[in-house]
């Protein structure tokens, strides 16, 4: 200890010049998170979008997802489970490669979806790994948003070659293709053609690594409107490493191109094959060429080949087989015939991005969807879903009050679901139901009845969902007389009132109001948007190919907030940029954006909170990554928008989404922003990025649930991420950091007797399971600092000072968790041939007041709480006391047999009478079992087996001991006291001094 | 007095320096240093750690064994009977079933990748160079709220599936204190294979003048780990050979 304690001094010493530091360093909320972490429960039944599938190029084990907003997964299974291996790292991706020279190691990542649709997100540049996956280095292109290939010449592991497809909402001059020739130090910008077109396809001769092909494609999103193609879209071939590149569009359509897809075949470099976008319909479709691209034929132009070419513009071709080559599409297509004809690929979720041919075999392939990684074993007729990997895309989330509650929200492309927050065995796919089709947008559930309202995109389907009655009627409002078109966002905003169960809100431009649950509307605004007509003409919207889905529906309400404190304020959010606020429910509105400083007119108003605390405070979260704009807006007021206040600081590095209030708390709030969770519990000042198995995905809605206290995340790429009990949060100031140790509130103080049923036992091994949250006993404590060196222990006592049980103290700097499940410790079992498994029950203590007791080298902190019976189960608390006293007289019983027998084996040992011997043999056999094993070779059941099968079948029971049980123990305990009045006599006639042995009590506590 | 001078010297050299000045091996002469020299880590011959794991009111005693040899045993303590897991004699890896209570040997790529592990004890950084181990020092990171220098250990390659593979660990080592808190490697078989293992390592005390982590918690990263805490930890301890030899009739 001397030397401990003289390292503490030099440490002390040495520390002092930086104490400045460190002290202003501690005032980060985000250094306290401790233990505090997220858990995922996916559901991974409905997975999510696909951008890149790469395939090991000799290791048939090893396959690589890159997925539109879940980071890159990766598997050693042949495609059977995936692992994500990018969690540090944005989680929007547009390619992955590996280095075939070193395939193993090196694996390169670009980041940014680049199938372009309207909810895209936004990447950050090029990573690489040179260990597998397990560490990534950032290799630049910071401001590519989207990068399309990445090719590393097989000759040259030093040469690399970027497409960088760019910015997709406004001009950048990062884009284009890019080479490094000195491993990624330094690039060059080879191909570039001006700051509105990119790389959308790269592909190199598999014989000769200086013939590289590049397909550039001039495109341009705004919120309203989607342009693909012109003059500069092309394609071209270099020869010489990308030093010169000339167009190869002979036997190419006339006029402006739109996106072209590049595919050489792996097994003869002479053919090609591009799918065109042109202004003729005609025209456009499938080329081959059989001269490297010197000239090109027009093969075929099926609506599978030619459909939304901005979605679905790749071609992949076998491996093995020049003319075997496939199409993405929105059912992908097959040909066999080197692109004359195609057939549609077996059922799957629709939307295929991209194919992957098995290295070995043709006959498998692997295809990334809207919904997931499919393995195909018969050549692509038939699909089997990837079943864990969890990248579900909520655009909203909502909760109820149930127990366990649920999780309502609508998927991109998946519909509308909800599902429970934890389960037996873990929330996997069957616990889900489905609520609505298309895609899925705003679910939410009736605050009282069994009734959820969905949607599907621009509100062409509202559904009211009666569960109980299994009844579903559409209520989306219609227009009125003398009302215009109504115009419903993409992802329409709808909200059920806090105030009156039966009221629900739909925004188009107009704000609808139902008072009966969706069968009656009224209009109780006027037009609340801008009303700009230039930015209602989505019949144009596409370019080259129209391309009106409703998702650029503009001038449209996007957020609707009606104060749980009254009813008669509203506040409404539109896509151009107003905050409308009515206090007297909807007679007059006042447009507040004026007042808001510093914001960018007509950005787009993302989530409105009104505060639970005061009636003239909200949030304004404000998004303009539709106009390239990617600062983070978030603005409150307190005065009902007569002023508003930015709460952004520094530490907000991406533009944000969504903002939730803690209830309890006025300056605790959290932000989901593109790229993860930011939390500040003083009103804004400043805000720390939550990262505790939370990766950085976009996270597009938040809601606190109340009776928990869980906040829970809707993310756009991996599912739902809920983070148990937030409740520490609200109380970390100056007083808890300034304590050697802070006791928060314990939870879980019920103990529930409520079963959830059995788990499943097969069927489900490649499934994702969705992590439970720990609902018993949870102790909560700070520590301003690590605990590292010396003893630190941890234990349940009575209010005596008896114990009770041992814990297991966590020792992070910040919030630690420790649970209880109210248990002391399982009783000491006989020593037997084999195990008595009624022995493994630890009993639960009874109701009362206890304390939980941490000694942390010479300190002792206490913390006094009350355990309380279940009482929704058992009204009876006698109920309760019959149980554990009979469960302790059997844990005892069993205790004191342990201990007989242990005399009893000495007495054997020692004991020079051979009758005696005998007769103590005799004794031991009808006490344990001393034959047989564990399995089917197991012994008949003596009185140790039987007395710990009674002791854990009471035990475990959530009732008092039934009649059968209690005449059963009559029978155990008549057993047990004859059998110590025959080992007491036997002792007494053996004349062996057992006094040397271990006490009762040394024993027991051994 | 000596090992007192070369803390205060490495210190100052922090102080000036800065923490990314350090080297790999400046750093694990540190750790050795403050947990008892490194004289003393080589003269030692075993350890046996008695622990507990308590598991929600499940406690249950287990005692493990690891000596210089390569030697090492696991002895689990069930309602008075001893099953022994993962015994390695020097030869041969074997543990107890136990549905049958039986020694079973354990299949040839464990056993053959425990053998490449001989000679690790007791710290794979004490002489990782003459053991053809590298070691690299890939940067400082937050851990738990201490900054940490990050070092990877490359032992020598794991046999996985009939293949070779790359045996990377990645330890953190406190930058205060040279201790390592946190250890992580990515899973190479199994069903979990390509997830990342994480053991974290608190409560160091002395023993016999050399500190030892007496809390351990593994489990994988991110998540809620299991807990062994050492109760008693005994330098050089006598065990038989017999021990570990594998049972041929095992029944007990």
């Amino acid at each position: 200890m001397k030397q401990f304690l003289l390292l503490g001094v030099m440490f002390l010493v040495w520390s002092a010049p930086n104490t400045a530091t460190a002290q202003q360093k501690e005032k980060q909320l985000g250094d306290y998170f401790g233990d505090l972490r997220a858990r995922h429960i996916g559901p991974a039944l409905m997975s999510g979008r696909i951008n890149d599938l790469e395939l090991h190029p000799t290791d048939p084990r090893i396959l690589y997802a890159g997925t539109a907003g879940g980071g890159v997964w990766k598997s050693n299974d042949g495609g059977a489970t995936f692992n994500p291996i990018f969690e540090e790292h944005c989680q929007s991706i547009g390619a992955v490669a590996m280095d075939p020279n070193n395939p193993d190691k090196v694996i390169y990542v670009g980041t940014g979806e680049t199938w372009t649709r309207n909810s895209v997100s936004v990447g950050d540049g090029l990573y690489r790994s040179t260990d597998g996956g397990i560490n990534w280095d950032k290799l630049g292109f910071d401001h590519s948003e989207r990068i399309a290939n990445i090719i590393v010449n097989p000759q040259n592991s030093d040469e690399i070659y970027v497409g960088v497809l760019g910015a997709l909402w406004s001009d950048n001059t990062e884009r284009g293709v890019y080479k490094s020739a000195d491993g990624g130090a330094t690039w060059n910008q080879i191909l570039y053609d001006g700051p509105a077109t990119g790389c959308a396809d790269l592909a190199m001769d598999p014989e000769d690594p200086n013939i590289l092909y590049a397909s550039m494609w001039e495109f341009r999103r705004t919120a309203w409107s989607f342009n693909s193609g012109g003059a500069k879209s092309s394609l071209y071939k270099s020869t010489d490493g990308g030093k010169n590149w000339k167009k190869i569009h002979n036997g190419f359509p006339e006029g402006k191109l739109g996106r072209l897809g590049i595919a050489v075949a792996p097994s003869d470099a002479n053919v090609l094959y591009t799918v065109i976008e042109a202004e003729d319909q005609d025209k456009k479709g499938l080329y081959r060429s059989d001269d490297k691209g010197e000239s090109w034929t027009q093969s075929n132009n099926d609506f599978g080949i030619t459909v939304r070419p901005f979605y679905f513009s790749r071609i992949v071709v076998d491996p093995k087989n020049p003319n075997v080559v496939v199409k993405a599409g929105l059912f992908g297509s097959i040909s066999r015939d080197g692109g004359k004809t195609f057939k549609e690929l077996g059922t799957m979720h629709s939307d295929i991005h991209d194919i992957a041919f098995h290295i070995n075999n043709s006959d498998y392939l692997y295809s990334g969807t809207d919904g997931g990684v499919y393995r195909s074993w018969n050549g692509g007729t038939t699909f089997e879903i990837v079943e864990n990997l969890p990248l579900s895309q909520f655009y909203h989330i909502s909760v109820d009050d149930a127990e366990p509650y649920n999780v309502y929200g609508g998927l991109q492309d998946n519909g509308s679901w909800f599902g429970p927050n934890a389960a037996v065995g873990g929330v996997k796919a069957a616990q889900w139901t489905s609520v609505g089709q298309g895609d899925g947008f705003r679910v939410l559930k009736h605050p009282t009845k069994r009734i959820v309202y969905s949607e599907m995109q621009g509100a062409e389907n509202v559904w009211r969902y009666d569960l109980d009655k299994g009844l579903i009627k559409t209520i989306q409002p219609l227009p009125k007389k003398g009302q215009p078109k109504l115009r419903f966002n993409w992802n329409a905003p709808i909200a059920v009132s806090q105030n009156q169960p039966d009221r629900l809100y739909i925004g188009s431009q107009f704000l609808h109001k139902s008072e009966d649950q969706g069968e009656s509307w009224e209009t109780i605004s006027p037009d609340l948007t801008t009303n700009d007509k230039s930015k209602q003409k989505q019949e144009d919207s596409g370019g080259l190919s129209m391309d009106n889905s409703g998702a650029e529906n503009h001038t449209t309400i996007f957020t609707i907030a009606e104060s749980s404190l009254d009813e008669k304020i509203i506040w409404v959010g539109t896509d151009d940029g107003n905050v409308q606020v009515t206090q007297n429910g909807g007679q007059s509105w006042t447009n507040t954006i004026a007042n808001v400083p510093n914001l960018p007119a007509n950005t787009w108003v993302y989530h409105i909170e009104a505060s639970v605390h005061d009636k003239g405070t909200a949030y304004a979260v404000f998004e303009g990554h539709t106009r390239g704009d990617l600062t983070p807006y978030v603005y409150r007021t307190t005065n009902f928008g007569a002023s508003w206040t930015s709460i952004v600081t520094d530490e907000i590095k991406d533009f944000v989404r969504n903002l939730q209030e803690d209830f309890v708390n006025p300056d605790l709030l959290f932000l989901g922003t593109e790229q993860g969770l930011y939390i500040t519990n003083n009103g804004g000042k400043s805000w720390s990025h939550f990262t505790k198995s939370l990766p950085p995905v976009a996270i597009h809605y938040i809601v606190l649930q109340k009776q928990t206290n869980d906040l829970v995340m809707g993310t756009h790429g991996r599912g739902i991420i809920i983070i148990d009990d937030i409740s520490p949060l609200r109380n970390i100031g100056e007083e808890q950091l300034a304590s050697k140790l802070h006791f928060f509130e314990p939870t879980g103080l019920v103990m529930r007797d409520k079963s959830y049923g059995f788990p499943e036992s097969f069927g489900t091994e490649t499934q994702f399971v969705g992590e439970n949250p720990t609902r018993i006993a949870q102790f909560k404590y700070l520590l301003p600092k690590r605990h590292t060196f010396g003893k630190m222990t941890m234990e349940v006592q009575d209010l005596e000072g008896n114990k009770v049980a041992t814990l297991n103290p966590k020792k992070l700097k910040g919030i630690n968790t420790v649970s209880w499940n109210y248990s002391m410790r399982q009783p000491k079992v006989a020593k037997g041939k084999t195990l008595a498994f009624g022995g493994f029950t630890s009993p639960r203590v009874a109701a009362g007041d206890y304390k939980v007791v941490i000694k942390k080298g010479r300190d002792t902190f206490e913390k006094v709480f009350r355990l309380e019976n279940d009482y929704s189960t058992n009204t009876d608390p006698a109920y309760f006391k019959a149980k554990y006293e009979l469960t302790m007289q059997l844990y005892n019983m069993t205790q004191e047999l342990a201990y007989m027998v242990y005399q009893l084996d000495a007495l054997m040992e020692q004991v020079k009478s051979k009758r005696i011997k005998g007769k103590l043999q005799t004794l031991k056999e009808s006490l344990v079992i001393t034959t047989g094993d564990n399995y089917v070779g197991a012994a008949e059941p003596q009185l140790r087996e039987k007395m710990a099968s009674l002791y854990s079948k009471v035990a475990e029971s959530y009732s008092k001991p039934s009649p059968n049980e209690i005449e059963y123990f009559e029978v155990i305990n008549d057993r047990f006291l004859a059998a110590k009045t025959n080992f007491e006599k036997l002792e007494k006639k053996s004349k062996v001094d057992l006094s040397t042995l271990k006490s009762y009590d040394t024993f027991i506590n051994e | 007095m000596k090992q007192l001078l070369v803390l205060f010297i490495s210190l100052s050299a922090l102080s000036l320096q800065g923490i990314q000045a350090q080297s790999v091996d400046e750093i694990l002469e540190n750790y050795f240093e403050n947990t008892g020299g490194r004289a003393q880590w080589e003269a030692l011959q075993g350890v046996k750690y008695n622990a507990k794991v308590n598991q929600m009111g499940m406690e249950i005693p287990i005692d493990i064994v690891e000596l210089k040899s390569g030697k090492q045993m696991t002895v689990i303590n069930f309602q008075g009977q001893t099953i022994k897991q993962g015994v390695f004699d020097g030869t041969v890896v074997w543990s107890i079933n136990m549905m049958t209570q039986k020694a079973e040997k354990s299949d040839q790529e464990t056993t053959d990748n425990v053998i490449r592990e001989m000679g690790s004890f007791p710290d794979p950084f004490l002489n990782y160079k003459s053991l053809g181990y590298t070691a690299e020092l890939m940067g400082t990171e937050e851990m738990d709220g201490s900054e940490c220098f990050k070092i990877k250990l490359t032992k020598k390659p794991l046999i996985v599936d009939g293949d070779e593979v790359e045996n990377a660990t990645y330890y953190y080592f406190d930058t205060e204190d040279f201790v390592p808190l946190v250890v992580q490697s990515e899973i190479k078989s199994g069903e979990m294979k390509g997830q990342m293992s994480e053991s974290k390592m608190s409560d160091y005390q002395e023993v016999g003048g050399l500190y030892f982590p007496f809390s351990l918690t593994q489990g994988l990263k991110g998540q809620e780990g299991q807990v062994i805490s050492f109760e008693e930890i005994i330098l050089n301890p006598e065990i038989a050979d017999s021990e570990f030899a594998f049972p041929e009739d095992s029944t007990n």
